[in-house]
């Protein structure tokens, strides 16, 4: 009896058939849907449509802007913090570094409903009152307090990798801090700033459980539009998430994801 | 690896098992299964909280059962769980009735196996919305009976998508046919003539009526729970309200305190509401096609309306609180908001739950008491019925829906979700229909001559037959007046109609219009200008190494070390 033999190629199998059903095939039917009519023909009134509407291209804007504002805050927190954990010489780093993590852990639906009750009860108070109508801040806040771990594991990840001798030769040649910073930190971390921007900026503009939680419902970006037409009008739904693709699929070239050498996400996790 | 494997799979296996068994309302061997597709909370699920558990046990303020010296729950005798229920329950399901409040869904397999000699497993899952729903349907998920609402059914059936009840279903002399023998005869002449609302056709050519297609569930009204303590201190009186109307939606004394529903149906209704309020309120309530023109006017689609209502929905949205599904509620006992456009149903929810909470803070009187009103413009009169979709194990389904509609089990499922059975009970000898007592039962008190409120049309009988004897609270603004509405809301509410494709697509892109932030071109064009600079700046710090930044002269020697490791 021959032993069975695991060559690459079967070992490819279960990844080429997940990749078939979950990947290909569901494409293949949003690309179907995006460019037919109610009557299943092809045609391209989805897409006039679509770029005839100032309501949907604003809406596109407006996620965008919220999620460069989620972006940026994410990164103005997480690349100090970063820094320090990778650069310090702390025994227990790692558990700094858990306390960030851990949150992920946790059932976000959940989070984002206790994030809910926490800021009710600060709207209680007099000075905050303020609180309970500011539907965009507190998007912002669930969002950030969500993709938060996101933006410090690359950073961090990319940080621990720059060698020390590179500090040491700064030093030896004069450069204060700031310059150190400049020539030698951000360059470097440049690849942990493009990941942790990709995996913050493209979720948060379609995680729409925050902003109808947080944002009462008034707050509606591109993804709760892409649920509601999937609740009446499958073809402009599909058009919709097909324009959301290409936005994705842009930012990722521009970000220089697909560039394997500089790839650092998840290589914490 | 390969033991792994297996364990791997068994260990899946045992973790799904579990999940199955509490997916289905029984089990057995040679069993037939019935798929229920119905909506969230909206059936007797067993335990505390179910009209037999509360009934059967004393409870305190909370809800809770109050522990005797031993720790054991203290039993009471009911007045309306009585002894001829207890017969009635041994009868339908051969055992005795247990005080842990059984579920209706078990009940259900045992009655069927006594009365159809044949074992049956009921799947039960639920949706969201109508439009959920639908989706699953054309998706061609298969079940046996849905609950859809009046507009849905009309949709539904207009497609050729359901499968139409037997005639001896109707046949009020077999006494297994419940529904038949015990449904409000109002509701049953809503469904003979789809409330009013135009006859559709069927793709075979064939008239459509919802009495063939659907049997009744739960009815209500729309209307809007208020709370009187937290208007009053605001200097809003009780008849400011009335007078208001739908105007609430957009008077902005109640900015930021009133919530509207996060659907375009509803939405759009009470959209209607505000901005039509002026003519319906003129219409003339004793002309003939007055039920006609009002249900014209909540649904109208064309342009010229959509043109109008498309302001208001502006108007409404930044003056509401938010846009909600089923936080009203909460926000409602919590006493953050002041009004929640809601179902009848859950309003009585929401008033039971602000009373039982009443103790927990006594002190904040506030959030104690709600009440609930209905624009004297008219409102929305909705119908759920179950209807069966093509294929559907028709025999099962009807039993089923017999079931739900013995008074019994029906008190069972209005008294766990708040909402209204469509079920009134048939009139026995000289006892009152079940429903009567039931309701009387809940909200009844003695009579003092002048709290007579009158439910007659429910019950199909002349003008001051049937009615209970409440306080004028309960009459005219609490549970009882949500639960079951006076014949004077009945008279101005309106039947939603379902929309034909090109109607469906315009309130649909009204509906976008309305939800997603309208910006100015110009900041359209800022903004875009900054997003291109942002991705010139990636571009710059990607490619920065061939431009240098800060135009600072090289170090000295730096060039000729770069010229010598080159």
């Amino acid at each position: 009896m021959k032993a069975p033999r695991f060559t690459r190629k079967t070992l490819c199998i279960p990844y080429a058939v997940f990749l078939i059903f979950f990947v290909i095939i569901p494409m293949c039917v949003i690309l179907f849907y995006a460019f037919t009519d109610k009557e299943m023909h092809f045609s391209f009134s989805n897409f006039l449509r679509f770029f005839s509407d100032p309501t949907k291209l604003s809406t596109i804007v407006y996620s965008i802007v919220i999620s460069l504002i989620t972006t940026v805050i994410c990164l103005l927190i997480a690349y100090p913090v970063a820094l320090i954990l990778a650069r310090s010489k702390l025994k227990k780093k790692f558990v700094i570094l858990m306390l960030f993590v851990l949150p992920m852990w946790i059932n976000f639906v959940l989070r984002i409903n206790a994030i809910r009750e926490f800021f009710n009860l600060l709207s209680q108070a007099e000075a905050l009152s303020w609180l309970e109508n500011a539907n965009i801040f507190k998007t912002v806040v669930g969002m950030v307090y969500d993709f938060l771990p996101f933006m410090i594991l690359p950073l961090y990840t990319t940080m621990l990798k720059i060698d020390d001798s590179l500090y040491e030769a700064s030093a030896d040649l004069g450069a204060n801090a700031v310059t150190t910073f400049f020539r030698i930190t951000l360059p470097l971390s440049v690849p942990g700033i493009m990941s942790g921007v990709t995996m913050v900026f493209l979720p948060s503009m379609t995680n729409y459980v925050v902003s109808d939680m947080l944002g009462n419902a008034k707050v509606t970006i591109i993804g709760k539009f892409i649920y509601e037409y999937f609740g009446s009008d499958w073809h402009m739904g599909s058009m919709v998430a097909l324009v959301l693709l290409i936005i994705v699929f842009v930012s990722t070239i521009l970000s220089g994801g697909f560039k394997s050498e500089e790839n650092v996400r998840g290589t914490n996790l | 690896m390969k033991k792994n494997g297996i364990f791997a799979i068994a260990l899946a296996g045992a973790m799904l098992l579990p999940t199955a068994a509490m997916l289905s309302g029984c089990s057995g061997g040679d069993v037939v299964t019935l798929r229920v597709y119905n909506w969230e909370e909206y059936i007797d699920e067993g335990g505390k909280g179910t009209f037999i558990y509360d009934e059967l046990h004393e409870l305190d303020d909370d809800g809770d059962p109050v522990l005797d010296a031993n720790g054991k729950h203290i039993h009471i005798e009911s007045d309306i769980v009585d002894d001829d229920y207890k017969t009635w329950y041994e009868e339908t399901t051969g055992h005795a009735l247990s005080e842990e409040g059984p579920r209706v869904l078990d009940d259900f397999c045992e009655w069927y196996e006594r009365t159809h000699h044949q074992k049956i497993r009921v799947e039960y899952s639920t949706f969201g919305t109508n439009e959920d729903m639908y989706n699953e349907i054309v998706l061609g998920n298969e079940y046996d009976l849905l609950c859809p609402s009046d507009y849905m059914i009309m949709k539904l059936a207009a497609e050729g998508r359901l499968e139409r009840y037997d005639e001896s279903f109707f046949n009020p002399s077999i006494p297994e046919n419940y529904y038949v023998r015990n449904v409000s005869p109002y509701i049953a002449e809503k469904f003979e003539t789809n409330a009013g609302l135009e006859v559709r056709k069927d793709p075979d050519g064939e008239e459509i009526y919802w009495k063939d297609f659907a049997a009744g569930y739960m009815w209500g009204t729309t209307g809007f729970v208020y709370n009187p303590a937290a208007l009053e201190a605001a200097g809003i009186s009780e008849e400011d309200l009335e007078t208001l109307g739908w105007d609430v939606f957009t008077d902005k004394r109640f900015k930021s305190k009133i919530t509207a529903k996060d659907n375009v149906r509803d939405t759009y209704f009470a959209a209607l509401g505000v901005a039509f309020q002026d003519e319906l309120l003129n219409l003339d309530r004793t002309a003939e096609d007055y039920i006609p023109k009002l249900t014209a006017i909540f649904n109208a689609t064309d342009d010229a309306t959509i043109d109008i209502v498309e302001p208001t929905l502006m108007d409404i949205k930044s003056n509401i609180y938010s846009f909600e599904t089923d936080t009203g509620k909460s926000d409602m006992v919590q006493g953050k908001i002041w009004l929640n456009y809601a179902w009848s149903g859950d309003a009585v929810y929401a008033l039971d739950l602000a009373e039982s909470g009443k103790s927990e803070d006594g002190e904040d009187e506030a959030t104690a008491y709600l009440n609930y009103f209905v624009p004297e413009a008219g409102s929305n009169l909705f119908f759920d019925g179950w209807v069966m979709p093509k294929g559907a194990n028709k025999e099962a389904a009807q039993a089923f829906v017999n079931f739900m509609s013995m008074p019994q089990n029906a008190m069972r499922n209005s008294y766990y979700i708040g909402y209204t059975s469509v079920i009134a009970g048939e009139k026995i000898g000289d006892d009152d229909p079940a429903m009567l007592t039931y309701a009387d039962y809940l909200y009844g008190e003695e009579d003092d001559g002048e709290n007579f409120y009158d439910l007659s049309y429910f019950f199909g009988a002349e003008e001051g037959t049937y009615g209970i004897c409440a306080d004028e609270e309960q009459r005219t603004k609490r549970q009882l007046f949500a639960q079951f509405p006076t014949p004077e809301v009945i008279a101005r509410s309106a039947v939603m109609d379902y929309y034909d494709e090109e109607a469906s697509t315009r309130i649909n892109e009204l509906w976008s219009r309305v939800k997603a932030e309208s910006l100015e071109p110009w900041t359209i064009a800022v903004i875009v200008v900054a997003v291109v600079g942002i991705i010139g700046a990636i571009l710059l710090i990607k490619f920065g190494n061939k431009i240098d930044f800060f135009h600072s002269k090289p170090k000295k020697g730096y060039e000729k070390i770069k010229q010598e490791n080159a």
